[in-house]
């Protein structure tokens, strides 16, 4: 040989395809393992005809040396199984080696040409050819009707269900609003607010169905189908899907505020999340059955999720809560007292859907009074502020569950307020720390508001009442815009009718839960109780001192002077209410006096006296004139019969009068 | 949060440390305070390894009056770094081991009851150092004021009159350069540090830098 050639034995590459789909989709053949591998290969070699040929071998071996060559092939071939193998690849090594010698010559061109061997074309038969082509549109063609067939029943379908909304759009849609999974061959949606916070234990958990239409569509499909002319459908259900919520969760539920003040009713309010829909239409809706819209059935359960949390909360916190006058938990209802005489009741109401209509409201509820007939009166007195405080405070202890404050560390763990993030690096002693471990429950909050509430419309109450009572001094208040819901101020402000110029009167009152702080103008602050009494006595005293300042700034201006005055007279009958004011003017010479005095009950009070008097009779007392110019004795002015609009128009005209040129 | 005077009690000749806080209690309920619990100051130091460089001192305190607040002063040779953080910096100092080692036997602590008297908190602390008795340190907080140079006259008067004369009559070493500042909670923790030094230094078996 004069060339040795490597020979390598590899597997191809690629993996075979095993079929290729219509839409030219190749599949592939996972690739053979080694043993695979080698068992295919060893199928491929015809042991039968190696072996035959062995034996022939053997056979002509055995006319030559039958005991000693028997014995060693046969021992041979058990020693090494592969043997005919290596025997087969010799030779094709030889053969390939020969070959090649072969080319290399017939290279040369010296000693050996290669000459093609004229061939005959292959016959080709026409008419073969005309089959097969055939056969292959055959199967094509096949195969696109076979679509074509698919698409039109789909389409019929389609065309015929016109009128009922495709179940899997609609899912589409409940899935853009509500969270669904696929439990097997379920699918379970779930409608409680853990997501947004929520730790409530109970599962809001609803199932999705393929809504049936065999009741309504049956009558019209067992006439003939063929029949051209259809019926047009009777009314099939609204949607292709089923809600299926569980029964604690059907109807309607909502919570009611009550203040009752000696056992009447202040005010109620009914919180409920379905916003438009009222409580006893809702209830009538949902209570018809089914056939309402799945989005306003889930809506309705997770409304009585919602409030069944916010009851259970308040009930939980009304027993833990140490009150001065011990809550009371009686079924559905929460009974707290704000204020002494006001009662706050908080009651769940929850009407079961298959009832009929809010007749049921009192169902589950203690309060059962509250019926159909007591729905809409109460709506009428319905408190928003009250409403929306309820809403806001269990969204606010959700919004708190997930939203922690920036920066959380990931070593640190999660939950303090940032004011105890802040605690340790600003180092915090224990007082404070204490402190910010204090927090509010629901319960006293909502009962913080509505002490707040009622502290308001006392404070309203009193006011607006001296403002229609005292016309003299005018009393304007400005309630701030902005408040909290347990804190909110008014600026009150008393002026005369035609002089706020020249005197105003401010202070400010702060309406807290318990009590009332009154800012006066000089930065005195009074601190007030609940009681309305108390305000009202202390817009009184503030009314009568805004008069004898005013006398005295318009004395100012008069050119009078004021000789004297005192907030707190000393002398007099004893007042029911506060101390009596005075101040004594004088005249711009000097011969006229006036003398006012205010008290909060009795009102107003001017002399006059005049020195020295026009006409002088020497007595033996008083001999001389001089002695006119002390003064002499008040005469008390008829005030009522005084021209003028108000105290402050008298007091000028007085004024006016008595000054002498 | 008012300022606060840190004073060494000399120990009797022949008095122990439990002897000794209880004549101090009697002394302070004498004078009409209320116990109020305990308290418990410590401090740990941490040393850079060698490999780091100039050599570093972590020093790591915990007041009980801020429980939530980790105090730290790093020593780097020329200044000293103040820094209040919270509990997590216990635990990064445990990560940090490769850089700084403790020394444990260089552990003290000052604990003893602490006693509130109107607007004074006082604190009868007996120093250990690794369960060995080093002495006691009295701390004395009028909580009013802030501003040290207001009270230390008050301070020095309260001292006086139930330590002794073992109160001088200036104000202490730390305190004195900075008598108009306010006074924060790491001033109390400057002054521990600084008589816990001083009693490392006294034992004489622990080389303190």
């Amino acid at each position: 040989m004069a060339y040795s050639v490597n020979i390598s034995v590899e597997a191809p590459i690629e993996n075979q395809i095993q079929e290729i789909s219509y839409d030219g989709q190749e599949i592939y053949q996972s690739p053979l393992s080694m043993s695979e591998n080698l068992a295919k290969l060893a199928q491929k070699i015809d042991f039968n005809k190696t072996v035959c040929d062995d034996k022939k071998e053997v056979e002509t071996d055995k006319s030559d040396d039958e005991a000693a060559s028997k014995d060693s092939s046969s021992f041979q071939s058990s020693l090494w199984p592969w043997d005919s193998v290596r025997n087969k690849l010799r030779n094709a090594l030889t053969e390939v080696c020969v070959l090649a010698d072969v080319l290399q010559i017939a290279k040369d061109k010296r000693y050996m040409v290669l000459d093609p061997v004229p061939q005959e074309a292959p016959e080709t038969k026409p008419i073969t050819q005309v089959y097969a082509r055939k056969k292959a549109l055959v199967g094509a063609a096949a195969v696109l009707l076979n679509g074509a067939e698919r698409l039109r029943t789909c389409q019929n379908e389609a065309a015929r269900n016109r009128s009922v909304p495709d179940f899997h759009i609609e899912l589409l849609r409940l899935r853009k609003n509500w969270r669904l999974k696929k439990v097997s061959n379920t699918i379970i949606g779930d409608l409680s607010y853990r997501t947004a916070g929520s730790k409530y234990a109970q599962t809001g958990m609803f199932e999705v169905s393929k809504a049936e239409e065999e009741e309504p569509s049956s009558p019209p499909a067992s006439p003939s189908p063929t029949s051209p002319p259809q019926p047009p459908p009777p009314p099939k259900p609204a949607s292709a899907l089923r809600v299926t919520v569980p029964s604690e969760l059907q109807g309607v539920a909502y919570i009611q505020v009550i203040c009752k003040k000696d056992e009447e009713d202040l005010c109620s309010a009914k919180v409920q999340l379905m916003g438009a829909g009222g409580a006893g239409a809702a209830a009538v809706a949902v209570g018809a059955g089914a056939d309402v819209h799945w989005q306003q059935r889930l809506e309705a359960a997770q409304n009585v999720l919602f409030c069944k949390e916010l009851f259970n909360q308040l009930a939980k916190e009304a027993v833990q809560l140490q009150a001065p006058v011990p809550h009371m938990v009686v079924g559905n209802q929460i009974m707290a007292t704000v204020l002494p005489g006001i009662q706050l009741i908080i009651g769940l109401y929850h009407s079961t859907g298959t009832e009929k209509g809010a007749r049921g409201a009192g169902g589950e509820g203690a309060g059962g009074a509250v019926g159909e007939g007591g729905g809409p009166a109460a709506k009428s007195e319905h408190d928003h502020v009250l409403e929306h405080s309820l809403h806001q405070l269990l969204r606010e202890v959700h919004h708190r569950n997930t939203h922690h404050p920036f920066p959380h560390p990931s070593s640190a763990p999660l939950g303090p307020s940032k004011r105890r993030c802040l605690a340790g690096p600003t180092a915090a002693d224990r007082h404070q720390l204490l402190e910010m471990t204090k927090s509010q429950t629901l319960l006293e909050q909502i009962i913080e508001q509505t002490q707040h509430f009622f502290m308001r419309l006392r404070a309203e109450y009193v006011l607006d009442t001296i403002a229609k009572e005292v016309k003299d001094p005018l009393i304007v208040s400005h309630w701030n815009a902005l408040n909290s819901p347990t804190q909110s101020c008014v600026k009150i402000n008393i002026i005369t009718h035609g002089y706020d110029t020249l005197c105003r009167t401010s202070l400010v009152v702060h309406v807290g839960q318990k009590s009332l702080k009154c800012v006066c103008r000089d930065g005195r602050v009074m601190h007030m109780s609940y009681e309305p009494q108390e305000l009202r006595d202390l817009i009184f005293c503030q009314i009568y001192q805004h008069q004898i300042t005013a006398v005295q700034s318009l004395a100012k201006c008069m050119g009078w002077t004021y000789l004297a005055n005192s907030s707190h007279l000393g002398i007099g009958a004893v007042e029911q209410l506060g101390n009596a004011s005075s101040c004594i003017l004088a005249s711009p010479i000097g011969d006229r006096m006036i003398a006012v005095r205010c008290e909060p009950a009795g009102g107003v009070q001017v002399a006059i006296a005049q020195s020295p008097r026009k006409d002088f009779f020497s007595g033996q007392l008083v001999k001389e004139r001089k002695w006119e110019n002390l003064g002499g004795a008040f005469k008390e002015v008829r005030w009522d019969k005084m021209e003028g609009k108000n105290f402050l128009n008298k007091m000028e005209l007085l004024m006016a009068s008595l000054t002498s040129s | 949060m008012g300022v606060t005077v840190l004073q060494q009690f000399p120990m009797g000749e022949n008095k122990t440390g439990p002897q000794t806080i209880e004549f101090l209690t009697k002394r302070v309920v004498a004078l009409g305070a209320v116990q109020c619990g305990q308290f418990l100051v410590d401090c740990e130091t941490y040393m850079s390894v060698p490999a780091l460089g100039t050599p570093r001192t972590v020093h790591v305190l915990h007041n009980s009056e801020q429980p939530a607040s980790v105090f730290s002063l790093l020593e780097t040779g020329t200044k000293t770094i103040p820094l209040v953080a919270d509990g997590l910096f216990d635990l990064l100092m445990l990560k940090m081991t490769p850089i700084y080692t403790s020394k444990k036997q260089t552990k003290v602590e000052s604990k003893g009851p602490r006693f509130e008297l109107t607007d004074f908190v006082i604190k009868l602390g007996s120093v250990t150092m690794s369960q060995n008795f080093k002495g006691i340190l009295v701390e004395v907080e009028y909580r009013p004021c802030v501003v040290p140079a207001n009270c230390w006259e008050l301070l020095r008067e309260f001292l006086q009159g139930f330590l002794g004369t073992c109160v001088q009559n200036i104000p202490p070493q730390y305190l004195q350069n900075r008598m108009n500042d306010i006074y924060q909670p790491m001033d109390t923790i400057h002054q521990y540090l600084d008589h816990f030094t001083m009693y490392r230094k006294a034992s004489g078996m622990i080389q303190y830098q």
